[in-house]
């Protein structure tokens, strides 16, 4: 009842705000914005349109003056199959990666909950991989994954198992990426998770035991619901962060074998910055930002909705 | 006081006899007599005098380039005639942008100290890998005033960096004897490397033709065939002359500690560029067909050479490193330096780590040749190397020193330092051939060779040069992993190729 006449006033107070009459803000207001606005148009707002009027023109190396070719750019990406082969890895990087690590940073959240000894210490040996830059990640799992003298062919060997060719076929090279992409990750939200897990209440826990409430009903019941937010936090933060992925895949694998692990990020790099077509490399970064302004929008508003029936 | 003046007097006759007698190097005498407080003006007339003579200075080489325009290969003795003043340019600060993915720029900084003892200018480098040198050069180059007086570009983006008229005519320094060392020696320089990355016709759009933006330097390179001499003496075998020797040898040599060869196998840049381009045009392949201008310039993939040519890698992947389609420039040669290799075809770069003792395992194990060919073909592979120039919006002021500081990097004497400090492939056909040098690494005179008969890709005078390349290498790549045979992985190479020509507008 107390929700409903919160979000009743709000919705009277943004209402009036909208007609309220415009005035020019005050000199103070100028004053204390105006070093952060002109930051922000001078780092943010002028490279963004710089670069979406690069999009629409053939800016290539050797050219000081570039030709306005419209939407050409673009339609060429939608019909360029290595767009949509960069696309397809993209997604099923995100999509595995980030599910995985959901998952299991929210196991390990919950396993570490418990409290058991010397659980401490564990906990800040799980969070160091997120502490390292995605291209030492990636040329340091390059090094292990060496089918040559790598340590991990080594030890598969040792206990009798025959190594994948993990950066060497198109087939596992992705899963590697994504392997990899697990590792250093989880811990991200698993450290999310576990926040939002030791600010839970222990009332509601308890008065859930009282009420004779099992272990797995406590955690399916109440434990994931009150999680709910800081899970979706975390799968988004990680889903914008991982279809942005360039670093890991640059000291990893650089796109390969046969560009399956090329993603959209390494696709605008590899047209950027190694083939100088800029204009070209421009459109993909401008389509990526229109997907994840779409994907991201649908998804705050779908994690606002299902905090607020969770609270 | 007196007495100082008077050793110092003995001193400065002594080095002009010993510079006049051919017993002290041209840049001996300059460090010398620079701390004796000699003038430029005197140096100047020593070093004219003994023009021709010093220790050091090679005559035009046979078959050497001289730049279109130009009188003679090397500015004359006689026209050198006392003008030349070392320290002319004394106290300018000259920038320069180059790669710091060779060895170039460590060399370069061993020396900026004699640099500026004997010149006076101090040169500031800016050595990014390669994907920002690019960048960086092109941003310099398209603004209104470049922030560096000298660049360094790579020979494969001539067309693309010099064609697009970026950089300053040179020829007018070349020929004057104020601006050039008298020992300087323009006709030294391999009439590859000058055809590659020093002349351009911009009117035209023709590499290799017209005027002279570029000196080559600070390095060349090629392709050359590295094989175990103790391998091929033990199964008394001769080094492969021909392709069906090289795949013989592998199979013979192919052990379970040493595979029979190795090759480029990785999405890399040399996939094609070394492994399948020296073996396609060295068994009659030609890359492409037509001309840009009558837009009717064709690659020829689909062509029985170019799916042989890959068909011979693919063949040898029994013989290859188990993880060979995994290998890119760095495993080769770890590999081939810690003797898990018999024989393969390289950049002769590589002949550093190669015969680097403290690193290789096989440094007194290894021999060179020219690479293998069909009877009937010539040896050849793709010229590599780098070229150097003034932007054309360097600072005004600045572009005499520039010149300078450039005539100096592209010395004998530094190249001579680049090779046997780090063994850079030289561009002077003189260090190739140096003996000194040859004592210490016999493989010179072949990699020189390679590098004089070396051939430019095709595809680089175009823009799309690397797009292209990296279309190759995956196409070429799904071929020795399995996923696709030679001639689809080649067809599909035509088709893409064909997409960007029609882009590019060279082909209807």
């Amino acid at each position: 009842m107390i929700a409903q006449a919160d979000r009743t006033t709000l919705a009277e107070q943004q209402r009036r705000g909208r007609f309220r009459k415009w005035s020019l803000p005050s000199r103070d207001v100028l004053l204390l914005l105006g070093p952060a606005v002109l930051y922000l148009i001078a780092f943010s707002v002028f490279p963004l349109l710089y670069s979406l009027r690069i999009s629409f023109t053939d800016q290539g190396a050797a050219q000081d003056a570039a030709q306005w070719i419209g939407l050409e750019n673009y339609a060429r990406l939608l019909s360029d199959p290595f767009f949509w082969n960069a696309a397809t890895n993209t997604a099923a990087m995100v999509g595995a990666a980030v599910t995985i690590q959901v998952v299991l940073g929210t196991a390990l959240a919950v396993f570490f909950n418990l409290n058991l000894r010397g659980s401490w210490l564990v906990r800040g040996i799980l969070i160091l991989p997120m502490l390292l830059t995605p291209i030492v990640v990636g040329v340091m799992w390059r090094a292990l994954f060496n089918p040559d003298w790598g340590i991990i062919n080594w030890a598969l060997e040792e206990v009798g198992l025959d190594a994948p060719n993990w950066l060497g076929s198109t087939e596992w090279a992705i899963r590697t990426l994504i392997l990899v992409d697990v590792w250093q990750w989880t811990p991200f939200v698993f450290l999310i998770v576990f926040a939002r897990l030791q600010a839970l209440s222990v009332e509601v826990f308890e008065a859930a035991q009282v009420d004779g409430a099992g272990a797995i009903a406590m955690i399916r019941r109440i434990t994931l619901p009150l999680l709910w937010p800081a899970i979706a936090f975390a799968a988004i933060f990680r889903a914008i962060d991982a279809f942005r992925s360039f670093d890991l895949v640059y000291g990893l694998s650089y796109g390969g074998p046969a560009r399956s692990t090329t993603t959209l990020s390494f696709l605008a790099f590899q047209n950027g910055f190694q083939f100088q077509n800029y204009g070209y490399a421009a459109a993909t970064a401008y389509v990526m930002v229109i997907i994840l302004m779409v994907a991201t929008t649908v998804l705050l508003r779908y994690v606002r909705l299902r905090g607020a029936d969770a609270a | 006081m007196d007495l100082d003046k008077g050793r110092r007097r003995d001193a400065v006759a002594e080095a002009i006899d010993a510079v006049l007698n051919g017993e002290l190097n041209r840049r001996e005498f300059i460090r010398r007599a620079t701390v004796l407080g000699v003038s430029g003006g005197v140096i100047s007339a020593v070093l004219a005098a003994c023009s021709g003579q010093v220790p050091g200075t090679a005559a035009p080489t046979a078959g050497s380039a001289a730049p279109a325009g130009s009188a003679s290969a090397a500015p004359s003795a006689s026209a050198a005639g006392g003008a030349y003043d070392p320290m002319k340019y004394a106290g300018t600060k000259v920038g320069i942008l180059m790669t710091g993915d060779e060895n170039d720029h460590r060399a370069l900084n061993d020396k900026l100290a004699d640099l500026k003892a004997e010149t006076g200018i101090e040169l500031e480098i800016t050595s990014p890998a390669l994907g920002p040198l690019i960048e960086n050069t092109l941003q310099n180059l398209q603004a209104e005033r470049s922030s560096f007086e000298i660049i360094n570009y790579l020979g494969f983006l001539t067309t693309q960096q010099v064609g697009a008229g970026y950089f300053e005519p040179l020829q007018k320094y070349v020929d004057d004897p104020a601006e050039t060392p008298p020992d300087w020696d323009f006709g030294d320089f391999a009439e590859s490397n000058l055809k590659n990355v020093g002349l351009y016709d911009i009117a035209n759009k023709k590499l290799g033709e017209g005027k002279l933006y570029g000196i080559p330097g600070l390095h060349s390179g090629s392709v050359v065939y590295f094989y175990r001499e103790d391998l091929f003496e033990a199964a008394g075998l001769e080094p492969a002359k021909t392709w069906d020797e090289f795949q013989a040898a592998a199979e013979a040599l192919h052990t379970d500690d040493v595979a029979g060869c190795s090759f480029i196998g990785a999405n890399d840049f040399s996939l094609a560029t070394v492994d399948w381009y020296t073996r396609f045009i060295t068994i009659g392949g030609q890359l492409m067909s037509g001309s840009p201008e009558t837009k009717d310039y064709k690659p020829n993939l689909t062509s029985p050479e170019a799916v042989k040519a890959l068909q011979m890698i693919i063949d040898l992947l029994p013989f290859a490193p188990e993880n060979v389609t995994t290998y890119g420039f760095a495993e080769n040669v770890d590999a081939f330096s810690a003797g898990k290799i018999a024989q393969m075809i390289f950049w002769s770069t590589i002949a550093g780590p190669v015969f680097n003792t403290e690193t290789s395992t096989v440094a007194d194990k290894t021999g060179v040749g020219n690479v293998p060919a069909d009877p009937g073909e010539t040896p050849r592979a793709i010229l590599g190397g780098w070229g150097v120039g003034i932007p054309a919006n360097a600072d005004p002021a600045k572009k005499p020193a520039a010149w300078r500081v450039l005539t100096w990097i592209t010395s004998k004497e530094f190249n001579t330092y680049e090779a046997d400090k780090y063994q850079i492939d030289p561009s002077r056909n003189s260090v190739f051939n140096d003996p000194a040098l040859i004592d210490k690494f016999p493989y010179l005179p072949v990699a020189g060779e390679a590098n004089a008969n070396a051939q430019t890709i095709e595809t680089s005078i175009l823009n799309d040069f690397f797009a292209m390349n990296d279309m190759m290498n995956v196409e070429f790549n799904k071929a020795l992993i399995g996923e696709q045979d030679a001639e689809t992985a080649c067809a599909n190479v035509q088709e893409q190729w064909e997409e960007v020509l029609r882009r590019a507008d060279v082909l209807a």
